[in-house]
């Protein structure tokens, strides 16, 4: 064993085996466990929400097809001036838009397991709203594309964990 | 008295595990306190555990709300064949690898961030006053769960192959990788 390998065997001894959260963690985990009887205790009402639920979804995503085919064409017209390149990410925003607020009103009643949501919502924003500005430039830039439809990927996933996260199996 | 001593700390053990069992039988049963105190007694690894996989506060109390709500619900599946917290402790390992990868998949792949950052970072004087976890924290992230299973958390390489989903080999290349790093963090020579 080399001199390094006894100094670092030293300080792997010497680690703390515990560490102290700086926030109370406690009261999403009480929400979490406390979801969960819910869904435990609604057995057999949980087939019919589900479904329900789906069927709200499909009809949702239904109707978005309908107003973005009627929509596309006048917000084409109205900025001739903009790449169709440009178009697409106009679409794939009121998309994104139309798609968070169906969601959050269909979670209107859910409580949130987390506090900060809505910080972090508003950070992917942010974020959305930089990689625009740099698609105004280079509209047909594919990677900021990708990264743009990533960043509207999380703010969905994160809407949907907070409020009806999908457990883990261990 | 040195028997006497031995006594009392074997039945501070035995008290301790009868107790703690007392609270994972009422938490399988759906006694909220009981799981309230399991979580005080276990949230300090736990989060620790968290906390060097991740590299990150926030993803590390994200992912330890995670464990106990888990914990909570597969607590039936603990049998009592080996100490709780050896159970816990690798139940809490699996589900920090499993979060990790669902929550730094696509940031990743989008900004190749496995080798950022590494060489911006000062080495540390050569002194026997090293902040370990602070400089394990610098490693590259899988170097660095690598590191804190095996080094830390004794597991084996093979085990650790299966739990990050990859070779043997690899997993002892990203050991071998985080100590060389280390090495350097700490400004330590090559001998």
């Amino acid at each position: 064993m080399s001199n390094f390998d006894d100094k670092l065997a030293q300080h792997i001894s010497g680690i703390s085996k515990e560490k102290q959260p700086e926030r109370d963690l406690w009261r999403g985990i009480e929400l979490g466990i406390t979801s969960q009887q819910g869904d435990a205790s609604q057995d057999d009402a949980s087939s019919s929400t589900v479904t329900s639920k789906q069927w709200m979804a499909i009809a949702a995503s239904v109707c978005l097809v309908i107003v973005l085919w009627f929509a596309a064409p006048f917000a084409f017209k109205a900025e001739e001036s903009r790449s169709d390149g440009y178009a697409l990410i106009d679409a794939m925003s009121m998309q994104q838009q139309q798609q968070v607020n169906s969601l959050l009103a269909s979670y209107e009643s859910t409580t949130a397991l987390t506090e900060d949501w809505q910080e972090q919502l508003k950070e992917l924003d942010d974020a959305a709203d930089v990689i625009k500005a740099a698609l105004k430039d280079d509209p047909d830039n594919s990677a900021l594309i990708k990264m743009l439809h990533h960043v509207y990927q999380q703010q969905i996933a994160l809407i949907e964990r907070v409020h009806a996260p999908k457990w883990q199996q261990i | 008295m040195e028997h006497t001593q031995q006594r009392v700390v074997h039945a501070n053990v035995v008290f301790g595990n009868k107790s703690e069992n007392e609270l994972i039988s009422k938490a399988k049963k759906g006694d909220k306190q009981a799981f309230r105190s399991l979580y005080d007694e276990h949230i300090g690894r736990v989060y620790a555990l968290c906390y060097r996989l991740t590299g990150e506060k926030g993803m590390a109390e994200d992912a330890s709300q995670e464990v106990f709500i888990q914990l909570w619900k597969k607590l039936g599946n603990f049998d009592g064949q080996s100490q709780f917290s050896t159970w816990l402790h690798s139940v809490t390992a699996n589900i920090t690898i499993s979060y990790m990868r669902k929550q730094k998949g696509w940031v990743q792949r989008m900004f190749n961030l496995e080798n950022s950052g590494i060489n911006e970072m000062p080495a540390e004087e050569n002194s026997t006053d090293v902040d370990l976890e602070a400089l394990v924290i610098r490693l590259p992230e899988r170097a660095r769960m690598v590191f804190v299973l095996h080094a830390l958390e004794g597991y084996r390489h093979e085990d650790i192959a299966s739990m990050l989903n990859m070779a043997v080999g690899s997993s002892k290349a990203q050991f071998f990788r985080a100590k060389q790093l280390l090495k350097d963090f700490m400004g330590v020579d090559d001998e």
